[in-house]
């Protein structure tokens, strides 16, 4: 008997696409598309736990460059007033001023067009490795959670652990809670932890890694933290595309896929309840769907407000994004939170990342 | 015209080592050029050597000049048939070589273009015959210098395998100047080529005649590289023949056929055919994508020049990683720990993540 040929899951992920994103995006979706089935682009997170400097000079040589310090020393030094960077037809942004950023972090890249690859991070003398190797569109939305010194952090969806370990970076932790539902992944953050973090610095008091479902936050430790970062689970974009393996697009797996924007407002909703007034939420993806970051976001904040009567604002981040456009490509227009578009000199996200402040 | 033969005669009068020169060769009723030839020349060795109904160009001197002496002086000696001969050199002049081109042959113009020798006589004499004018062949020799070691003989029987081809006047004279070193094969090699594009490929024999008229190259190519080139567009890229051939894809590098390609289909702009030969969107016609970069960019892609560069960079790259990865396909060693420090959303493995498709 001759059975239907199998679609792949990364063919039926790409006629999704071709669909949604096409028009979506319209005319600029080819450009986002040709870069999302190409090699990405890396940033090499620096451990400030291992001996940098060396290894920093290295990577200068090589051409590379933190671009978070580049971008902020800019502004220090004001060449480059940020109010004269607006471009046209684009609003004034509220504040001129440079953006409160989390600090201590230093990510290197190469430049705009340089496809130049790292090689993989070695163990220095005390057995750690100098660097972490990542989307440096992953940093972002740790930049703009804005980790000031004693707070008490919440990273809800922490696994696999390249932007829990990023807020370790910042040195500013009081305490930092780490969750993710799924077993193994925690299993994996926790290795990697082992491999970047000095013991001492990552005893159980200071970070606590568990594997609960974030949904019940809420329940579990309302009004807590300073700063939640809600990483969801989503489409992996760039995942679904090349990678067979784990595939959401799976047709075993639609329920599942239908359902993530239920479970993203869920997340979000739980990381609401486990901020404390006053405390920053950000919500992190890495798709260019609508349904999973807007949409997301909207249902949350409205819910929030009806369910719980808490009231909730909606952060700009236009300064962050000006501040960092030599970097990557930032989607223009957005009316809620900002997104990052794979582009093929800067083939960094996609990533999606908007900052909730609670007010009450 | 007529005079050029009456000249040819001369210098195979000169060149004793050439003396089964092709014009005197050439049976009965082949080419009408050569029956014309044959009478020519069965006249001039009945009659006297002159007056020949079509009379000398009365703008080119009759002599060399004294310059023209002066410098040959320079040059002479060697043996009797060095190209400084004087009857050599009148022979050239009539064949309609100015005196600087003389120069240039006897000369040879450069490391690649030795001074002209007897053998080169010849080739001259049959690049005449096919109709080529002076300057032409000047070209035509400085390109492929090789040419002039070509037995006379061998050259007549190449140029004629190619007008067996199906090569008609005009295109064969223009195949000839813009790729001389179609000239280099052998009819062996020449016939590998032809057949494996006729039995491996099945093109047809005038689509042949095609391809090497419009990409003659293509004849030179190592038939790896024709392979390569011919799969990639019929199974990859789901060409049918006549594309192929009316697009001009053989002048084309594969290299670039396969970056252009590649770009396209990534940009969601070009989509191979699937077993029924249907495509979801329409493609773009072959000759608009394989034509200038410009053109490529701006009407076809849609993307910018940056854009294209990095990508074929990373596609280099792709390219690359995939060929280390099959000659490593026995070690498949275990990455685990070692690789940490790569992050890859929603993948227990620590791996790098590779391109597939």
């Amino acid at each position: 008997a001759a059975t239907l040929p199998r679609i792949t899951s990364t063919k039926l992920a790409l006629q999704n696409f071709d669909v949604n994103y096409g028009t979506q995006f319209g005319e600029r979706w080819p450009s986002i598309r040709v870069s999302l089935l190409s090699e990405q682009k890396y940033g090499a997170l620096i451990n400030n736990f291992s001996s940098a400097e060396e290894l920093i000079k290295g990577l200068e040589l090589q051409g590379a460059r933190d671009f978070v310090y580049e971008a902020q020393a800019r502004t220090w030094s004001n060449e480059v007033p940020l109010s004269s960077q607006v471009g046209e037809g684009v609003e004034m942004a509220a504040a001129t001023e440079p953006p409160s950023l989390s600090p201590n972090i230093k990510c290197f890249t190469f430049p705009k067009g340089d496809i130049t690859a790292f090689s993989p991070a070695r163990l220095d003398g005390s057995g750690l490795l100098g660097y972490y190797l990542l989307d440096a569109a992953s940093v972002l939305p740790v930049l703009a959670l804005d980790v000031q010194p004693g707070h008490t952090v919440l990273d809800l969806c922490a696994a696999p652990g390249g932007k829990t370990l990023a807020i370790i970076q910042t040195q500013a932790c009081w305490r930092l809670a780490a969750n993710d539902s799924s077993v193994s992944r925690t299993g994996r953050l926790r290795r990697i932890l082992q491999s970047y973090i000095p013991r001492e610095h990552s005893t159980e008091d200071r970070v606590r890694i568990t594997s609960f479902d974030g949904r019940r936050w809420g329940e579990l430790e309302s009004n807590t933290f300073d700063r939640v970062l809600v990483d969801v689970p989503c489409t992996t974009d760039r995942h679904s595309l090349l990678e067979e393996e784990n595939n959401i697009f799976t047709r075993s797996r639609s329920k599942e896929r239908q359902t993530l924007p239920l479970l993203q407002s869920q997340l979000l909703l739980a990381g609401i309840k486990a901020a404390l007034p006053g405390g920053v939420v950000l919500y992190s993806t890495c798709t260019l769907s609508q349904l999973q970051n807007e949409y997301v976001v909207e249902r949350a904040v409205q819910a929030a407000q009806e369910e719980l009567g808490v009231t909730v604002h909606i952060e700009d981040l236009s300064p962050l994004t000006q501040l960092f456009r030599d970097t990557f490509h930032f989607a223009q227009g957005m009316r809620l939170g900002e997104l990052v578009l794979p582009h093929l000199t800067s083939n960094f996200g996609p990533t999606y990342f908007c900052k909730l402040r609670r007010i009450n | 015209m007529v005079l050029r033969w009456a000249s040819l005669f001369r210098i195979q009068q000169l060149s004793f080592s050439e003396s089964r020169h092709p014009l005197t060769l050439r049976k009965c009723g082949q080419e009408p050029q050569q029956a014309l030839q044959r009478q020519l020349c069965s006249s001039l060795r009945n009659g006297p050597q002159q007056d020949l109904a079509c009379s000398r160009d009365k703008d080119r001197p009759e002599t060399p000049s004294q310059e023209l002496r002066d410098k040959l002086k320079l040059l002479n000696g060697g043996t009797p048939w060095s190209c400084a001969h004087e009857e050599t050199v009148r022979s050239l002049m009539d064949l309609g070589f100015t005196e600087d081109q003389v120069i240039q042959l006897c000369e040879g113009t450069s490391s690649q273009m030795p001074p002209l020798s007897t053998q080169g006589l010849a080739t001259l004499s049959t690049l005449t015959t096919l109709g080529l004018n002076p300057s032409s062949i000047l070209r035509i020799l400085e390109k492929c210098p090789e040419l002039s070691r070509i037995n006379g003989n061998q050259l007549q029987q190449r140029i004629n395998s190619l007008r067996k081809l199906g090569l008609l006047e005009g295109s064969l004279q223009r195949v000839v100047a813009h790729c001389p070193h179609i000239l280099t094969l052998t009819p062996k090699r020449l016939g590998t080529s032809v057949r494996f594009l006729r039995e491996e490929c099945q093109f047809t024999g005038q689509q042949v005649t095609e391809i090497l008229r419009s990409a003659p190259a293509t004849l030179l190519e190592e038939k790896r590289q024709l392979q390569n080139k011919f799969q990639y567009a019929y199974f990859r890229m789901g060409i049918q023949h006549t594309d192929m051939v009316k697009s001009g894809l053989f002048r084309v590098p594969l290299e670039e056929i396969r970056s252009r390609h590649v770009f396209l289909e990534r940009l969601g702009v070009y989509e191979t055919p699937d077993k029924k030969g249907q495509t979801r969107i329409i493609n773009p016609k072959l000759k608009d994508f394989l034509g200038t970069s410009q053109d490529f960019l701006t009407k076809v892609a849609r993307a910018s020049l940056d854009e294209f560069e990095v990508f074929r960079k990373l596609l280099a790259r792709e390219q690359d990683e995939e060929k280390e990865g099959q000659e490593e396909e026995d070690s498949d060693s275990e990455e685990d720990e070692a690789e940490m420090g790569y992050e890859s959303e929603e993948s227990e493995q620590t791996e790098y993540t590779r391109r597939k498709k």
